[in-house]
């Protein structure tokens, strides 16, 4: 299945996304597409609280998901699929709040990340996608405006600033 | 590392000449080892610059650099070799800034480095900057930067370092000054 048809699925999911739910339509999207679900994380509440630590200050409402075992291949996953993917995602939530911010690839790792954003104020809500080659990551989070800053001098660390993603896939 | 930059800095009013990025260098984030896309709109900057502190010394800086801007646009591309990128991909966005509207008023060769760094600045009917492209590259890089808005020297000069922008040396030009952070 090409990034085309999870874009597809996006624009007919349209009428929820920015609802105040695009991470869940995000979710959903990448189950649809990969034929995964995502990851249980036992625990979630204490992790949060030990990841917590983990995350810059002034942050809250964090929402995450992990998604395992992709199985992505690497010529359905070229720049282009997964930006025309995320464009349409952005145009999508543009429209009802959300704009797409940064798109940021790293070859060697097989990395790419999408970072949105709600409504620009003293707390903004980002939204950060980041699909490895066997793993998937969607952050929901309301930052402060300095690490907004952060996010856009460092997008394809975005995840690792909430303690998310450190490692690599070695697969 | 060495980095190619391809800057475009475009604040342009409505009605004004855009800079459109060519689509052969669109396509470069397929052959680039890492590659950084970012977009900032005017409502994203004008609200950015609304909550930024005045009391962050950082954040003021970005604060006044943004505050007249209408648009914000960087394409970075890192390569792995030398020669993943053919330097003629840069030629259509040149063509664009051939037109009268745009002049080039700075160009910096570093044999060095081997990096080639263009600024085109575009000066509307009442001669105030209403536009600035800047064209960086080095042989394993390439990053785009296209900027609607309006803003000075120095305050370009405060733009570097900032959204992936390179940090340039603006003081030949009288006004601007290089923070080297």
């Amino acid at each position: 299945m090409s990034a085309r048809l999870l874009a597809l699925f996006l624009a007919a999911s349209g009428s929820l996304w920015g609802a105040g739910r695009e991470f869940d339509q995000i979710v959903k999207a990448i189950e649809s597409h990969y034929g995964v679900r995502r990851a249980h994380i036992p625990l979630m509440g204490v992790a949060n609280l030990v990841t917590k630590a983990a995350r810059p200050a002034g942050t809250s409402g964090f929402k995450l998901a992990i998604f395992e075992d992709l199985n992505r291949r690497q010529d359905d996953d070229a720049p282009a699929e997964m930006d025309e993917f995320m464009v349409r995602l952005g145009a999508g939530g543009a429209a009802r709040g959300l704009t797409p911010l940064v798109q940021a690839h790293s070859r060697p790792d097989g990395v790419a990340t999408y970072i949105f954003t709600g409504e620009i104020g003293h707390s903004t809500r980002v939204l950060i996608a980041t699909f490895e080659r066997y793993q998937a990551t969607v952050i929901e989070v309301q930052v402060p405006m300095n690490v907004l800053l952060q996010l856009l001098q460092s997008p394809g660390h975005a995840a690792q600033m909430f303690g998310v993603g450190n490692e690599r896939d070695e697969r | 590392m060495k980095i190619a930059a391809v800057f475009i800095l475009a604040w342009a009013p409505l009605g004004a000449q855009e800079i459109k990025l060519p689509a052969r260098l669109e396509k470069l984030a397929a052959k680039a080892e890492e590659s950084v896309n970012i977009t900032l709109d005017g409502t994203t900057l004008r609200l950015a610059a609304r909550f930024l502190s005045d009391k962050d010394s950082e954040e003021a800086r970005v604060k006044k650099a943004i505050s007249g801007l209408e648009s914000v646009s960087v394409h970075s591309y890192q390569f792995a070799r030398d020669g993943e990128y053919d330097p003629a991909d840069v030629n259509g966005l040149r063509a664009q800034l051939a037109s009268p509207a745009w002049s080039r008023i700075l160009g910096v060769k570093s044999t060095a480095s081997q990096e080639d760094m263009d600024v085109y600045f575009k000066i509307d009917g009442k001669g105030q900057l209403a536009g600035v492209v800047i064209i960086s590259a080095e042989p394993r890089g390439l990053i785009i930067v296209t900027i609607a808005g309006t803003l000075d020297l120095e305050q370009l000069a405060d733009l570097g370092g900032q959204f992936h922008i390179p940090e340039m040396d603006l003081a030949g030009l009288g006004k601007g000054r290089k923070d080297v952070k």
